[in-house]
């Protein structure tokens, strides 16, 4: 048993490297302010509970939801934070979901926020709080600091990715090119999108190519920037999404899927992931996802996807592994205009998180944004109809995969 | 392309915000003593001192797991065999590290995911120094380079040495 679900508005913050100007519960403000603005018939009162989530100590505080109550209208009410390091907006959003679906007596309407406020911290000490129980035992099995730090710049995401980068670029058969063209196409969206952090109207493949690498095959170019941002999203119930604006984006779908850590593995002990942009995760989230929500061919019923991709050789394998395109065929689409703001079947037209990266706010940007798609309100909307969409999350070594499945009509298989 | 006309950054449209108040503070963390069963490395790092290998495999999958693992995650059984593994490997996947070394100039790494011949599992290692970065490519083949006298510990296998590969189609693979 279990309450259809719809998303009736979606909010942001600007988002910039440095939010110098506000604070960090003034810049939740922001996106909550933007997302109550789209439903004006929805006040404070009407909010029933509250779900947010940000990274573990990257801004050097703890239990922010407490500090942030206030400025989230959550006095007295039921509040929750989740944090699953990258995939914390993915979560936080999918809880927002759950505590909906679950039917809770006099719970209906749920706002779920998610942020991140990084010039205000150091993300390093954040991520060592994330990692270090994995390191130090490699250091006890006789490898020093020094060389761990050496071995594992190639261990935190942008190691990973490259990783994911080589193995893909060679099972594509792909150049560095292909990879510029998706940094393009991105960052030239996020130019028509207001609250977006490298915003590049007029890019090009060659300045990509022209910046140093930063760990090969991936170029300074061609990496997601470090930014300060929030994002809010209201979730409620069927019948009350209908009173509350037009078109109302229901959950169809949900997954939240890992799998085995990729690089480093378990205890030191290596991954049995020997290719690591095989991607079993992500293939068991759309499965699980796409059942849950009916679509059986996901290139035909799907209309616009946001896909969860830092770097560009992830966002090429992550619309192969959701099922959008047939293996290694994702570059061809972005040569040929199939992914583009005007193509059939458009890819990240906020400039995903490729452009844009307040680390826990981004795996909620996607399923937000692909639902103001539906809505019609997204900022950089496509000139198609969008009936279905997906929005993923993916965070760090570990390789969990969130996805919601979105669709402007009640379509979940189960009841 | 030469180093020097490759651009350190990126322009785009930027906005400028005011600074509201701001007040430093430190975190001094504190150190932590984190708990780890190494019992199913035990006879991995004995043998490391004759200079063999040996991995673990799970009698459920059949998976061998080398270095050895606590348990296996798709069984959940402890493994409880022991086989040899040899020291030829290949390259599972790699990647280029960019690093400053003593006098601040970038040094080029190449990172490596060594693949065992034998074993089901990769893991992270280093190339022999004097490899020449382009040459690297997935799937070659690889040899272990024992240190001179060996401490039971895993940093014992250095690097690894490239090995000849006179496949007919190398060309095609790199
Ligand atoms: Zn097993």
């Amino acid at each position: 048993m279990g309450r259809q679900v719809a998303i009736v508005s979606a909010g942001y913050s600007e988002h910039a490297s440095k939010r110098s100007d506000v604070s960090m519960p003034e810049l939740v403000n922001e996106a909550i302010e933007d997302c109550l603005a789209k439903v004006p018939s929805v006040e404070l009162k009407d909010i029933d509970a509250f779900v947010n989530g940000n990274m573990p100590a990257f801004e050097g505080s703890n239990i922010p939801e407490l500090w942030m109550t206030d400025w989230m209208g959550a006095r007295n009410k039921p509040l929750m934070r989740v944090t699953t390091g990258g995939t914390t907006g993915g979560s936080v959003a999918i809880s927002g979901y759950y505590t909906v679906t679950a039917g809770i007596p006099g719970i209906d309407t749920v706002l779920a926020i998610a942020f991140e406020q990084q010039s205000q911290g150091d993300t390093s000490v954040g991520l060592a709080s994330v990692a270090y129980g994995e390191i130090s035992i490699l250091n006890s099995l006789g490898i020093s600091y020094d060389q761990l730090n050496r071995l594992l710049s190639a261990g935190a995401a942008i190691g990973v990715a490259a990783y994911q980068a080589t193995t893909y670029m060679s099972k594509a058969n792909i150049t560095e090119e292909d990879l510029a063209r998706v940094v393009v196409q991105n960052r030239r969206n996020a130019a028509k999108t207001w609250w977006a952090h490298l915003k590049m109207p007029d890019l090009t493949i060659a300045d990509v190519l022209d910046t140093p690498y930063v760990q090969y095959p991936l170029r300074y170019g061609m990496v997601c920037p470090a930014s300060d941002g929030a994002v809010a999203m209201l979730f409620t119930t069927e019948e009350k999404a209908k009173d509350m604006c037009d078109i109302p984006v229901y959950v169809n779908g949900v997954a939240s899927v890992a799998n085995e850590t990729a690089v480093l593995g378990y205890d030191g002990s290596g991954s049995a992931q020997l290719d690591p942009s095989e991607q079993l995760g992500a293939m068991k989230s759309a499965d699980l996802a796409y059942s849950q929500a009916g679509i059986s061919f996901p290139r035909k019923e799907i209309d616009y996807a946001e896909v969860y991709a830092p770097f560009p050789n992830q966002e090429l394998m992550w619309v192969e592994k959701l099922g959008l395109f047939e293996e290694t065929t994702a570059p061809e689409m972005y040569e040929t205009g199939v992914t583009a703001h005007k193509g059939e079947l458009p890819v990240n037209c906020s400039g995903g998180v490729n452009s844009t990266n307040a680390i826990a706010a981004s795996a909620m940007e996607r399923p937000s944004e692909a639902a103001l798609q539906i809505m019609g309100k997204a900022s950089n909307q496509v000139p198609k109809t969008v009936h279905t969409s997906i929005g993923s999350g993916w965070g760090g070594s570990l390789n969990l995969i969130t996805l919601m499945a979105m669709s402007d009509e009640p379509k979940r298989k189960w009841k | 392309m030469s180093k020097q006309t490759q651009r350190k950054s990126m322009d785009y449209v930027k906005k400028e915000y005011k600074r509201t108040r701001t007040m430093p503070a430190n975190w001094y963390l504190s150190s932590y003593e984190y708990k780890f069963n190494i019992t199913h490395m035990q006879p991995f790092l004995k043998k490391l001192k004759e200079k063999k290998l040996v991995a673990n495999k799970c009698s459920g999958c059949n998976r061998v797991f080398f270095p050895p693992r606590l348990v296996c995650g798709k069984c959940l059984v402890k493994p409880d065999r022991w086989v040899d593994i040899r020291d030829t490997a290949r390259v599972a996947t790699y990647a280029i590290a960019y690093l400053k070394d003593e006098n601040s100039e970038v040094q080029e790494k190449p990172m490596v995911l060594v693949h065992h011949d034998g074993a089901d599992t990769s893991s992270i290692a280093e190339l022999a120094p004097g490899v020449d970065v382009k040459d690297t490519y997935i799937s070659m083949p690889i040899k272990a380079h024992w240190k001179d006298n060996p401490e039971g510990g895993l940093m014992d296998i250095e690097y690894y040495d490239l090995m000849d590969d006179d496949a007919e189609d190398l060309n095609e693979s790199k």
